[in-house]
């Protein structure tokens, strides 16, 4: 027989405002089962607590009900405290009072009658709870990072120097992302490079770091703590291990005339390379859809002169399987491409803007290269048509962002500080030349940031002018930007010689297909998704999975990097303990009634449902039943919805239980 | 004659009018492609762009009658004028999407509103429903070393979403279409900015202005001429370029054809049945240098 104890909770005045808790109080306690049935001002007080406490030895309960706000709130307070006074903590449950009764009702002869069949309710569903053990689950204290640019590199070196193994999974040849081909960074102008190489030599040197660049990521299974993650090692046709960076390959390759992409396709590369005289690893890779070898066999000069005899036509994509227990994603982003019209897509390019076919319209990360003194012109500002400096430069801020009609209505928030920044090189680089900068709001939060943008316009002469630019067309070697001037109500038309857009902030191409295969969601743009905003800002709602940098959303380098930190904090507060422990709220089978049709497996979201083989005591196989892992059953009830013979169920919500606390209205 | 090929033409005001060139080689280019061109019975003003800047209401049931009364042609609307295009697609547009002015306009022309019925452009019809090959098969007279500028104007892809004719900011069916008559087109920049439209009347000024850059932008991309679809774009290219030229003191002489009229003559209409006779800058010399008259 149970002893229940029913609590019923005043809120202060929330609950007893409008619900008589006293009666409540009294028609519970008249329930078979129920004990005690008492009510107090603040159940989740301390002495509240300790009523509580003290009810379950004094009157030896075996069940308690709190009648008081949503579990979501208190839940969790209530289960400690019963736990603490010696009862298995989901024999505890809330019956929730105050916003589904209170809250909502005036009437309060009405809303005590609803309060005490909601607390009979749970009375009889309590009844019914079995004890739950706890599940532990063991942890690989190793972790994956997808992604080897700025983010990527902080939370593996975070991570690494806390003492666990990192297995940095990068898809370009070389790691560096983006901030590799940053010139000079704001608001302090230190050059990006010289900021970045060490950090990346770091990585290659550390040794709890594992790096598989030209990687891909290419199946994940598992679950928090357990994740076995297979990577796809693309054919870099040079064997890593034998290569000794010199460089001899590159010099003497005959394909020559190949856009570099690191270089925004300004400068070009030949067929053997590395995209750029930093590149970490120093490891060039073949280029198979240039290169002679592969287009018509004929060549295999590098091969000869190889000295260490690193390159490798024969060598084939490679499948290794990396276990880890936590993921990080820091997969970053890509620019919107103007420079066609995109297909199929939400986004309606920018047709205007003759889709960008203009030679010298270049985007911010274009105009990064050109400042970039390891860039293709060295750091000298030229145009890509004619090689001329321009004396007259435009620059056109949210191409794409903050543009509804376009597809895209949020902000790329990196821009009107990039735009500012790229105003100055300008001018410290072109002495006689006019920066003109249309804009429609400065957005500047960020320490020291509205200083630096005014800087551009006081110091540096940059002219900004508040509208948006309507068209841009070649009318000669000049470009014919037509704007208009919201602050004076005018139309404008200036002729360029070279215009910069600040195109929006996506995140890398191929970011849904990533995340399908982690189970990790995404927004209508495919950026990741956070578990909360505010609270839980690097979780995902996945567990064990966590996000860092632009792929979650548009950010700047000190943004990235915070986050980055914190994701790799959020690893080792994972790693810190030796077993995991999660809910109990798993589905169990009913061995006896499973026929193993296995309809539970197709709709269980989180891959819990294993077969399991039922034996006679001759080892005859009987037949084959299913089986919930709990250590990856999401508790979501799926398989109890589904199931034709009913022989799965969640605990805590049977079917008996449900249909008690109907039978109990 | 093609049999499954017929439209409900809606000419509009100016195609009886001051534009009757284009009404003229429209007929006659259908007529040579084979292709069935039924004038809609008892058509009447569109309200073009005076009507929507008065009455919302009179606007939509104007355009709204009708579309109704082009129910009694098989076959989708065809229409030539760019005004009249748009403030056909403009009120199916509007009338989808607002319920209430859809009842207040079936109450006022005492009929539901017809808002699934096709209305195409001319261009939409002959790139699409009779299509580049059949058209190119048509010419008998290709237009071989003729540089055309294509102008769009505003009205034909705008505003996004209304009229779909094709991308809103960088179309090309224009040029798609010209070069299936052998033509060659000149990629150039003002091919979607404003002529002026109808401040021609009232503030001609603005026209000569905005209709100088336009032509200049065509003379120096190379063109031999202009090519549109909008009665009121040809009046001030082709009708104000001689005063253009005296304002601006420039040198343009560039014939505007109506997309019908050079299609018409390519097609082997003849100067006459083409309208050609109509057009202000005259196009003779250009079409006998390049051997086509």
């Amino acid at each position: 027989m149970s002893r229940i104890g029913v609590f019923v909770c005043h809120c202060g005045e929330n609950i007893s405002r409008t619900v008589d808790v006293e009666r409540v109080a009294a028609e519970v306690g008249k329930l078979p089962g129920v004990a005690l049935a008492t009510d107090y001002k603040y159940m989740c007080s301390d002495p509240g607590q300790g009523l509580l406490k003290k009810a379950i030895a004094e009157q030896r309960l075996s069940h308690v009900v709190v009648a008081a706000c949503s579990p979501r709130m208190h839940e969790r307070t209530f289960r400690k405290a019963v736990e603490s006074a010696g009862i298995n903590p989901f024999l505890c449950e809330m019956a929730n009072i105050r916003e589904h009764c209170s809250w909502v009702h005036d009437n309060r002869e009405e809303a005590t009658e609803k309060a005490i069949e909601i607390v009979g309710m749970m009375v009889e569903r309590v009844k019914r709870n079995r004890a739950l053990p706890a599940i532990t689950v063991p942890v690989t204290k190793r972790s994956l990072i997808i992604g080897g640019g700025i983010a990527g590199i902080q939370a593996a070196l975070d991570i690494a120097d806390a003492g666990h193994e990192v297995v940095l999974v990068e898809r370009e040849p070389s790691i560096g992302g983006h901030m590799a081909q940053l010139s000079e960074t704001f608001p302090t102008l230190d050059c990006s490079q010289c900021i970045m190489t060490p950090r990346m030599v770091d990585v290659a040197n550390h040794p709890r770091i594992t790096l598989h660049s030209y990687s891909e990521v290419e199946h994940v299974e598992g679950y928090i703590g357990n994740f076995q993650v297979t990577i796809r090692k693309k054919a870099r046709s040079v064997d890593e291990k034998k290569c000794t960076g010199c460089g001899v390959c590159i010099e003497k390759c005959p394909i020559r005339k190949i856009p570099n992409k690191f270089d925004c396709n300004l400068g070009m590369r030949p067929a053997i390379y590395i995209p750029f005289p930093q590149a970490v690893p120093n490891t060039p890779v073949i280029d198979r859809e240039s290169c002679a070898m592969f287009k018509s066999g004929k060549c295999g000069l590098c091969k000869k002169v190889c000295g260490p005899g690193a390159v490798d036509y024969e060598q084939e994509d490679r499948l290794i399987v990396e276990p880890v227990g936590a993921i990080v994603v820091a997969t970053g982003f890509d620019l919107y491409d103007i420079t066609e019209k995109p297909k199929g897509s939400q986004i309606k390019g920018y047709g205007e803007f003759g889709h960008g076919r203009i030679p010298d319209v270049i985007d911010g990360m274009t105009f990064e290269r050109l400042a970039s003194a390891s860039g293709p012109t060295g750091g000298r500002i030229l145009r890509p048509s004619d090689g001329r400096e321009p004396k007259q430069i435009v620059f056109i801020q949210c191409v794409g962002s903050r543009a509804r009609e376009k597809g895209i209505s949020y902000c790329s928030k990196v821009c009107c500080m990039y735009t500012a920044k790229q105003t100055m090189l300008y001018h410290h680089k072109v002495h006689d030349g006019q920066a003109y900068v249309f804009f429609m709001d400065a957005r500047t939060p960020g320490k020291s940031y509205d200083e630096f943008w005014r800087r551009s316009i006081e110091e540096e002469e940059a002219v900004y002018i508040r509208g948006m630019v309507s068209r841009l067309y070649q009318k000669g070697d000049k470009i014919v930007v037509m704007g208009s001037d919201i602050a004076v109500g005018v139309q404008v038309e200036i002729e360029a010689d070279m215009v910069v857009l600040a195109t929006a902030v996506q995140p890398r191409s191929g970011a849904d297909i990533l995340a399908q295969k982690l189970g990790i969601s995404y927004d209508k743009y495919h950026f990741y998704s956070e578990a909360h905003a505010k609270l839980r800002p690097v979780e995902c709602a996945t567990a064990g999975i966590y996000l860092a940098g632009a792929c979650q959303g548009p950010k700047d380098i000190p943004d990235t990097v915070s986050q980055a930190s914190a994701a790799a904090a959020k690893v080792m507060t994972l790693f810190a303990r030796e077993k995991l422990e999660r809910e109990p709220i798993v589905a169990r089978v009913r061995e006896a009634g499973c026929v193993g049709c296995f309809y539970c497996r197709k709709v269980c979201a989180y891959g819990a449902i294993e077969e399991k083989e039922i034996r006679d005591r001759q080892g005859n196989l009987i037949k084959v039943v299913a089986y919930v892992n709990p250590g990856v059953c999401g508790g979501c009830g799926t398989c109890q919805a589904t199931c034709p013979s009913k022989s799965v169920e969640l605990d805590g919500y049977t079917d008996e239980q449900i249909v008690a606390m109907i039978e109990a209205l | 004659m093609d049999k499954t090929l017929n439209y409900a033409y809606y000419p509009g005001c100016s195609l009886h009018a001051s534009a009757g060139e284009y009404d003229l080689s429209t007929r006659e280019l259908f007529n040579l492609l084979g292709v069935g061109l039924t004038e809609v019975p008892d058509w009447f003003c569109c309200g073009a762009t005076p009507a929507h800047n008065v009455d919302e209401l009179l606007s939509l049931s104007l355009c709204a009658k009708n579309l109704e009364l082009a129910e009694q042609v098989d076959g989708d609307v065809a229409v030539a004028c760019a005004a009249c295009f748009s403030r056909l697609k403009f009120t199916q547009h509007t009338l989808l999407e607002d319920e209430t002015k859809r009842r207040q306009v079936e109450k006022a022309i005492d009929a539901p509103a017809r808002l699934d019925g096709k209305v195409k452009h001319l261009l939409e019809i002959l790139a699409r429903d009779i299509g580049l090959e059949r058209l190119a098969s048509a010419v008998s007279k290709p237009l071989s070393g003729v540089k055309v500028a294509c102008y769009y104007g505003c009205l034909l892809t705008r505003p996004p979403d209304v009229p779909n004719l094709d991308c809103v900011e960088a179309p090309t069916i224009m040029e798609r279409v010209v070069e299936a008559a052998g033509a060659e087109t000149v990629p150039w920049s003002h091919r979607m900015e404003c002529c002026g439209a109808n401040f021609t009347l009232s503030r001609p000024g603005v026209v000569i202005q905005l209709s100088n850059a336009i032509l200049d932008s065509a003379k120096s991309s190379g063109a031999d001429c202009v090519v549109v679809a909008c009665p009121l774009c040809h009046g001030n290219l082709d009708m104000r370029q001689k005063e253009i030229e005296g304002v601006y003191n420039a040198e343009y002489g560039l014939p505007v054809f109506y997309i019908t009229q050079l299609l018409a003559v390519a097609c082997g209409a003849g100067a006459e049945k083409s309208g050609l006779g109509a057009l202000m800058v005259d196009p003779f010399p250009l079409l006998k240098v390049k051997n086509i008259l």
